[in-house]
Order: C-alpha cells, then structure tokens, then sequence
C-alpha cells in the first residue's frame, strides 16, 4: 500500500502562524482591565514562616489586593503524584524551597507588583537546610515533610545476582553522577486568568502537557468541582518535561476569584529556573559482570534521585531509571534499588528521558568499560548482547515484537564508517 | 517614573505614543502595541527571543528603553511578509522543518534576514555565527541552518545573483 | 594537543505511562461545516508536531488532503482527555485513538452513502473528499454533501474512539511484570569529538545515528526530534548544570547556565529503521524521549577514546578534563577504576 500523507514530509501545520509571529502563546493573551500578579517567594531554602508583613506593601499605590495564605484556608496542596505542595506558605507552616510561594501581590501593572514583592517583611525560623541527598537519608538528619526523607523506594530481582557475578571473569564497579539541569524551554511559565462571577467559572489560558490533569489537579486544591475549571490550550513555547507541574495556574485563579478582573502571571527566567521543576541528579552505583566472551552475566545498580523539596514527578522518574537499568542488553541476574529522596533543593520533575537519561549514562559507560577491558570491540560487544524478540528487560517483560536494536547499532556503525569486528 | 512621549515607525507605521521612562522596548512593542511576535525568553539578552532590527540594527528590545527608540524605525516580525506573501526566509523555515515550539522563530528570522542582507551568501560556518545570538531548545539549529542556506539560494537567484550553491 | 575520538551509545525506552497506569487517548472525527473535518483530541504539541501527525493520519484515513483537516484547539470543555504529551506517548496513544475515530467516520461515510447510492460498501469508491458508485463515478457525494443528507436523517457523520492499551504494575518487591510498558524505542549514537588537551574543550564534530521507530508518520518530524534531543544531550554531556549550594541556586540565568548556541550544532547524519512492526499507528513508535539518551554516554566514551580518560559526574567540563588529563598522567595508566 502506498500512503499519500503517512511517511511524508507535510508541512507543520502551525508552522506559518509561527513563522509570522501570530501565533498565540500564553503571555501573548491580553484583556482590557487586565492586572498583573507577582510572586513573593521563600526567603530561606527551609524554615518556618512566624511572621509576614504585608502592610507596607498593600498601600502602594496600585496594588489591588495581596493574598496570603490566611485568605484561603479552604485551599488544598496540589502535585502532579502526591499532593505535597502548599499554594501559599502559611504562619507556622515550612518553607521547603526557594520557589516557594508565600504571597500572591496583584496591581495594576507589572513594575508595581514587583516593586510590592520587594516591600513584603518576613521573619522565619531557620531548619538545617538538607542540599545533600545523601545527609538526607541519615537518620539524624530534620525531616524535610513528616513522613521522612526517603520519598519511595523501589527494587528490581530477576534471576540470581550471586550466581551471576560468580559466572562473570570480568566484573566492573562505578559511581556515575549527574546534576540539576534545567528544561529551559524558551517560553518561560505564564497564563491569564478569568473568574466569572455569574456561572462560577474560572477560565485559565495556561500551556499544559496534559490539560486535564492539570485541571483536575487545580479543581481539587481549589475545592471546586471540575467542569468549572476550564484550560484553554494556548501556543506552548516549548516543554520538555517542565509544563506538567502546576505552576501559575491556580494563583491566577485564586486572584481571578479575588479581584474578579482579568489576571495575568508570567515568571522571569529566574523564577522559572529556581521555582520549577528540574531533572533529578542521580547518583549511580553500578556492578556489572561480564565472560570473558563477552556476554553479560549480572547487573546490580542502586539509583539516588534527589527530588528536591516536593514529589512532583520524582518517585515515577527515579524507578524508570532504575527499570532501565542494564540498557537494551539480555542479562538474566539483574538487581537494584532506586531511593527517591526530599532534599531542599529545587524540585525535580519530568525531564525528556524521565530518569532513563541519567541511567544511560551509567550503563553505556559501563558497556564501553567491559568492552575495553574485554578487548571486544565497543560496538561488537553492543551488537552481541543486545535484545531479540524473545529477550527479557529488566522488569522481565518479554519482548515480543518491534525489536530493532541490533539494526541500530548495524546501521549506525554502517554509516559512521565504524571499524571493527561487526559480524 | 516620569511619562513622556515618543514618536517612532514600526513596521512602515507611524506611531506616537506615551510611555515612562523605565518601560522597556520590549514592553512597550508586546504591552502597548500588542505585536506579540516579539517574545520575551529570558530579560537578559542572552537568548534572542525579543530580537528585533531598530534603525538597521538587530537589537535585543528587552536591553533597551522606549524612549531610545524615540526617532527610530524599528522591524519587529509583524513587518515581515504577509498571509499572501510570505517572506522567502519564512517559507525556508516551513519548508525545511525549522519551526518547532516556534518561540524562538520569530527573532530568529529577522537574525537570518539580517545576516543575509549583509551576506548573501553565507557558508555554513557564517550562517551558526550569524544566529548565535539566538537560542533555540528544540531543533539543534540544524534545520534552522538548512532554512537559511535555501532561502539564501532562492533570494540570489532571485536577485539574479550567484546560481544556487550545490550545499 | 587536538585529538579526535569516536564513541558509541545504543539505549532503550520504554515509552508510554505504563507500569499499569490506565493510560490512554480519546480523540473524535467529524465532518463540519465549511469543508473541513473536525478532529477533537487535547494532545498538547509542544513544538513536537503532534498536530502534524495527526493531521496526516486523519488524512491519510479519510483519503481528504491535509488542508481538509481542522484540529480543534485543546480545551478542557471541547476536547476529551488525551492523556500527556510526555513519555514519548502522543504518536502511539493520541495517533491511534484518531487513527481509530477516523476509520470509525470513514465507515460511517461507507454505511450512509451506501443507503444514498442503494449499493453496497464494496462498490463505493472513495476519492478526495467524495463518494461514489465505482460503476458511476460522476454521480458523487462529498463528505460534506452526504452530512447533510444524513442530518435529514436526524443523524450525524462522526465517530469517537480511544486507544487504551494495557500494562501491568510490577511487583513491588522485584519490579517484575508481564507488560510494563507498551513498547520500546531503540536508538545507536555513533559520536566523534575533538578534544582540546590544553584548553580541556569538546567539540562535538560528527553525530551518526539510527534510530527504530516503527515508521516514521513524518521523517523530517523524526529527524528534527533527533537533532533537537541530541543537541540537549551535548548540552547535558559538557556544559549544563543548575548549581545549588545548600539550596541556593547560584546560576538563575541563561548568562551562567549555559545551553548549546548554534556553533555546538555538530554535522548531522541518521538513519531511520522502519520495520512498520510496532501496534503504533502506521507500525510508528515514539522518539521524543529516546531521541536525547544516547547523546552524552556516546560524547563520553568519545572523549574516553579521544584522551583516554573518563569522567563519572556531569557535565564533563574542560576543568575536569584537565584534572583527569593531569591524574592520569601521574598515574600513567589507563581506565582509572
């Protein structure tokens, strides 16, 4: 069968509103009457709020009103897996980061509501600050939420690690670490904001991966029911990873209801770097056992994914890095452990590769180790334990169609002009 | 935060307009005349999203204050062809596939006029030069690359210039 | 000294929720006024260009041109769930579910026009937007004429369909299920660099990749996926890193966390592995995710085989090269483990 369309280059069809500036994105949505809101911000990475003054800040001119967590006791957390995350910091509870949000300000323009985030007082209490997920997982160590510091923990057994290892002549041991990186989609987060009074609707224009999660989520912290939260879709600039998480959404809808006038909220740079989410770092503790061979006969890995101050998406990304663990590559004693840890560092979220990223490091660093040491060559060595239909991944799911590994390592080899004993 | 007013041409209009004295080109190209095409990625003019050409300069808008484009001829990506009529650089970016979230396009294309109007006929090296300025997440620039060294072999054989280059 | 090396990086990814998540896509098709088909689906395309290919495979099903394809803005009030655009899921899920809808109008299409030409669906013909008896093709129907009739009828041209594939949750003792995720993606970066052993500095110089997809809905899409994802993984393997200290950010900005301009663009060459063997539409896989794992392993065994040192924490900067390069000279051997 031929396809007309499937399997050819058609133009995107956003592409010429794109090209003409036309397209809409969230921060390009304007309403006459519209103002603008600003976020006052942790001032320590962990702390308890005792005080927050806002009265210097109220009676600049301009500014329309200011929330604070005392204006909305009904609000609830909100998180993409575990509600973890306040709206607002309120008096005696804890600052966890330094995006935490303590105060909604809404004026009149721009320069105004951040000239009043400026004038905002606040005292806190300071706690130990935990930046080191390894100081976090101690058992001395201040608990960050109350139920611990260790978010989940997550194992993977297949087969007989011992019997493997004891198989292998070769046996390789690393630590691989990877950092805090940052999405950096162009289009920073923002939206806009309406609350209608009449028919108790609260439209949002806010660029989400997954508009009705988003809207759920914003529903339920809210207390609203949720086909009165309406998301519209605007252009999105840009994800990543960095648009599943909640962020201006439900404090425009909190200053929508609040002022009852158009609202918008777009984040600086630097509060999208500092308040939204990141790519976890993972430490990587890894033992892999070869034969002489060169076939694999074991892989043991213990993953640490620092998560941050809240969940988000953390303990789905650090086991999915843990599921990945040994690669494309047919290993029969597999084990691991992955800790998704609090620290009070930045969240960390979804990030293209969701874990797996970080995890490919480790392993194709490990399978080039082997490969030297075994004196095979590198792809070879690829070529010669990768999956088959029929092979067996870490979580022993066993593939039964659409298994094209080895074709990628042929072909990529075949076109880098790669030299070696490719069989 | 004194107001004061200021005159200028953007996009082949004239505009008078009253502004302060510590609002930003930029602001006042999105806030106050809407032309939203001009984004903002990052305040600092080190991404190029807010890029537009004022007096035959590329400028990063969020750098400078309105009233120093009081007097000027500014070009933001509303200036740039038309529904009916689009520039050849924008056709290049559709045609090649150099368009993806598209946030960072817009500056992008007015880097890529720019550079083709001071040199037709850029080689690859000259072309990532050229838009380093501008920061793009989502293509590895490779298509963007591809966009402007087409566009640069139609507008010179359009201009009767040098026959297409075989890259 | 310059010296060039070349590394190899094969991965793998599970794409989709999975891991017994009930994942899925809704997505309907509708013949509208005005001559366009209606598709409502709130996959979000953010920049990956699932608009596009959903666009093609409505088109390709309802045998209409691109152009004939409306796709309504994603609306929590107009569009039902489609589920994330992460997990390198939209092609799969939301492609599937609007493969199915639009088969679903297209049958509906056969069965109306069917009553209008008192035929049967094998003698229909269908051919850019019209219907017709194959033994009369002159005499036709438009999509948007049969509607019509079929409003008359009191019935309207549309389907709705889902693609709600199942997985498995692992045991949580030993991360062991049947079917965890709903397919994988594979994908081999061969990479060659160049290495500056006075200054420390990577040049990312050649990247050659092949990637299994299934099938590409659109290679060009693919190939920009790669391109984008592999310059994120230069940026991942030399420069990028937010630095918190006892947290504290101390690199807001993009003036100090740098991410790849265009003189990091290596020179491109890749190769799709199209074996159409996927439950994908079309036999298609994701490649949003995958397109960005082997981009910094590959940079790292290339720097490895350029220098002979290899660096276990991220981003591999030119201070750490110079520091292995300098240990490793005290030491005088190689693989430092």
């Amino acid at each position: 069968m031929t396809e007309r369309y499937v399997g050819r280059n058609v133009y995107k069809v956003d592409a010429q509103d794109k090209v003409m500036g036309k397209a809409k994105y969230p921060d390009d949505i304007y309403f006459d009457n519209m103002l603008y809101l600003k976020i006052k911000r942790a001032t320590h990475p962990h702390a308890h709020l005792r005080r927050i003054d806002i009265s210097k800040a109220v009676k600049l001119p301009g500014v329309v009103k200011i929330i604070t967590a005392d204006d909305i006791p009904q609000v609830k957390n909100f998180g993409l897996i575990i509600k973890d995350q306040p709206v607002l910091v309120g008096i005696g509870q804890k600052m966890r980061y330094m995006g935490d949000a303590l105060a909604i300000v809404i004026a009149e323009t721009k320069e105004i509501a951040s000239k009043a985030v400026r004038l905002i007082e606040v005292e806190v209490e300071e706690l130990e600050v935990i930046s080191d997920p390894l100081r976090a997982m101690e058992k001395d160590a201040p608990l960050i939420h109350k139920d611990g510091n260790i978010l989940a923990t997550h194992y993977l057994e297949k087969g007989d690690i011992k019997k493997g290892f004891a198989e292998a002549n070769v046996i390789v041991e690393n630590e691989y670490r990877t950092t805090f990186l940052d999405q950096v989609p162009l289009q920073v987060e923002a939206g806009v904001g309406i609350y209608d009074e009449e028919s108790g609707f609260i439209k949002l224009w806010v660029a989400s991966q997954w508009l009705h999660d988003t809207q759920a989520d914003v529903a339920q912290s809210l207390g609203f029911p949720k086909e009165k939260i309406r998301i519209i879709q605007p252009v999105i600039g840009g994800a990543f990873g960095k648009k599943e998480d909640i962020s201006v959404h439900i404090h425009l809808a909190l200053a929508a209801i609040a002022t009852k006038r158009p609202v918008k909220l777009t984040y600086t740079r630097e509060e999208s770097m500092i308040a939204q989410s990141k790519r976890h770092p993972f430490i990587i503790r890894v033992k892999t056992g070869a034969t002489k061979e060169g076939y694999l006969t074991a892989w043991q890995a213990e993953v640490i994914g620092d998560t941050g101050a809240y969940a988000s998406s953390g303990p789905a990304v650090v086991h999915k890095g843990m599921y990945h663990c040994t690669g494309p590559y047919n290993v029969d004693n597999v084990k691991g452990v992955a800790y998704t840890v609090y620290t009070n560092n930045t969240y960390a979220g979804a990030m293209r590769g969701f874990g797996t990223t970080q995890m490919a490091f480790a392993y194709e660093s490990q399978m080039d180790i082997l490969a030297h040491k075994l004196g095979i060559d590198p792809a070879q060595f690829r070529l010669q334990n990768a999956y088959n239909i029929g092979s067996s991944t870490p979580n022993g799911q066993i593939l039964t169609h659409s298994v094209g590994v080895k074709e990628t390592i042929k072909k990529a080899a075949e076109i880098a002009g790669w030299k070696g004993g490719l069989r | 935060m004194s107001k004061l007013t200021i005159g200028f041409i953007i996009n082949g209009q004239k505009k008078t307009i009253e502004t302060t004295t510590s609002t930003r080109l930029l602001d006042l190209i999105r806030d106050d005349l809407h032309l939203t095409g001009t984004k903002e990625g990052c305040g600092k003019g080190e991404c190029g999203a807010c890029t537009v050409i004022m007096n035959g300069e590329l400028v990063a808008s969020c750098l400078i204050l309105a009233t120093q484009s009081d007097g000027a001829v500014i070009t933001t990506i509303e200036g740039i062809g038309d529904n009916e009529c689009l520039d050849p650089v924008q056709e290049a970016f559709i045609e090649t596939g150099a368009v993806q979230c598209g946030f960072c396009t817009p500056g992008m294309i007015l880097a890529a006029k720019k550079m083709l109007e001071e040199n037709p006929h850029p080689d690859e090296e000259e072309i990532k030069r050229g838009i380093s300025g501008n920061l793009c997440r989502c293509t590895g620039y490779q298509k963007i690359i591809d966009a402007i060294k087409l566009a640069a072999n139609r507008l010179s054989s359009k201009n009767g210039g040098r026959s297409e280059k075989d890259d | 000294m310059k010296k060039q090396g070349r590394g190899i990086a094969t991965i793998m990814f599970g794409f989709g929720y999975g891991e017994g998540f009930p994942d899925h896509a809704i997505a309907s098709a509708e013949i509208e006024e005005g001559g366009k088909i209606l598709i409502r689906t709130a996959a979000a395309d953010v920049g990956q260009g699932v608009l596009t290919i959903i666009t093609q495979i409505a088109a390709e099903v309802l045998k209409v041109k691109p152009e004939a394809i409306r796709i309504i803005p994603g609306d929590t009030h107009l569009t039902k769930n489609s589920g994330s655009s992460s997990a390198t899921r939209q092609t799969f899920f939301t492609g599937n579910a609007v493969k199915e809808a639009s088969e679903g109008l297209l049958s509906n299409i056969y069965h109306y026009a069917s009553i209008e030409f008192r035929s049967n669906h094998v003698e229909l013909g269908i051919k850019d937007g019209y219907i017709f008896r194959n033994d009369n093709p002159k005499n036709k129907l438009s999509y948007w004429e049969l509607a019509e009739r079929v409003k008359e009828r009191g019935d309207s041209l549309k389907a709705e369909a889902s693609f709600f594939p199942r997985t498995d949750i692992p045991d949580p003792k030993t991360g062991q299920g049947k079917k965890v995720y709903v397919a994988y993606t594979f994908v081999t970066q061969v990479i060659e660099v160049e290495v500056d052993t006075d200054t420390g500095i990577v040049e990312v110089l050649n990247v050659y990749t092949a990637a299994d997809i299934g099938k590409a809905i659109n290679p060009k899409n693919v190939e920009g996926q790669i391109e984008g994802g592999t310059v994120q993984g230069i940026g991942m393997a030399l420069m990028e890193e937010q630095v918190i200290k006892e947290g504290i950010t101390l690199n807001p900005d993009l003036t100090s966390y740098l991410i790849p301009t265009s003189m990091d663009t290596p020179h491109f060459a890749t190769l799709l592995v199209e074996n159409e063997d996927s439950e994908g539409p079309f036999g298609a896989k994701g490649i949003g995710e995958p397109a960005t794992i082997a981009t910094t392993p590959a940079i790292a065994n290339a720097i490895y085989d350029a220098i002979g040192v290899r660096i276990y924490h991220l981003p591999i900067t030119p201070e750490k090269i110079l520091k292995a390069l300098k240990e490793e000279n005290k030491r005088g051997n190689k693989e430092g483990f």
